[in-house]
């Protein structure tokens, strides 16, 4: 019965708010443009209170690392997924570690929001 | 005696030659999901202290991990070390704040508080077990040496981070 009930609980506090990206372990790929190897993520976003997110590439020691996507700021709306791609270029192909996607909060008080979420996937080369 | 297994028998060869399949395949991929589940809220037990915490008289934010694969992920949970909304303050204020562990789906994950790695403001947890944790965050602001918040809305982000390890 605590089973069914949590079971339960899962389901109905993950319609609240979750926020997800997958693979954890993306592959660098040669991409369509020369010089630049891309990766292609998926998000999803169960928050209500937040409708946009920053991506981001970072190194092992989390400096940024210059990349490209189709927007550094995506809208995705509550209940939606969208899957995009980040393009690297080829000699930070190494470097490139993480690949993060970071809740916005809104500065004023529509959303009560107060937990921003941030999610970091490891490129497959730099996976230990 | 011997008529029954052989209509019986003849009966499922038919059915035998006509069965279809219907394949149902899944996949489990590691992947984390950060939930807020709650919202934290600052009481305001004194002048010039702002606290989640529930004898304080605010709500404490909890955050719920999961994760579908054991060893894949750590989480990492800040607490505010500034207001992101405040009235105009002129003095300091002092920050403290404190993550621990809540509720868990599995009993193994209580061994996480012990584990965690604190520094700063941030907690880390390396997520060895998979399946649900809850995160409880406590944020205590004081301001001044014993000065009254002037009146207004306060807000402070906690930040939950989930990294592939």
């Amino acid at each position: 019965m605590i089973k069914v009930f949590f079971i339960a609980a899962l389901f109905l506090a993950g319609k609240v708010s979750a926020h997800e990206m997958t693979p954890t372990y993306p592959p660098l790929v040669p991409s369509y443009v020369d010089g630049l190897v891309s990766a292609k993520m998926t998000m999803f976003n169960a928050r209500q209170d937040v409708e946009y997110f920053e991506v981001g590439v970072f190194d092992a020691e989390w400096k940024p690392v210059p990349f490209a996507a189709s927007a550094k700021i995506m809208r995705v709306p509550h209940g939606s997924t969208k899957t995009f791609e980040v393009f690297v270029r080829d000699e930070d192909k190494n470097r490139a570690t993480f690949i993060c996607s970071l809740s916005k909060l809104r500065t004023d008080n529509s959303a009560r929001a107060i937990v921003s979420s941030k999610i970091c996937s490891r490129t497959e080369a730099a996976t230990p | 005696m011997v008529k029954y297994p052989l209509i019986l028998t003849a009966l499922c060869i038919p059915f035998a030659g006509n069965a279809e399949e219907a394949l149902i395949e899944g996949n489990v991929q590691s992947k984390c999901i950060i939930n807020t589940d709650i919202n934290g809220v600052y009481g305001n037990p004194a002048p010039d202290k702002l606290s989640t915490k529930s004898v304080d008289g605010g709500v404490e934010p909890t955050i719920r991990f999961d994760v579908a694969i054991a060893n894949y992920y750590m989480a990492r949970v800040i607490t505010p070390s500034s207001f992101s909304t405040s009235p105009s303050l002129t003095d300091v204020v002092n920050w403290t704040g404190t993550t621990t562990v809540g509720e868990v789906s599995d009993a193994g994950m209580s061994a996480y508080d012990a584990a965690k790695v604190t520094y700063d403001t941030t907690s880390e947890f390396d997520l060895t077990i998979a399946g649900s944790t809850w995160f409880k965050v406590d944020s205590v602001a004081t301001y001044g040496f014993g000065r009254a918040f002037p009146g207004g809305t306060y807000r402070a982000v906690v930040q939950a981070e989930c990294i592939a390890q």
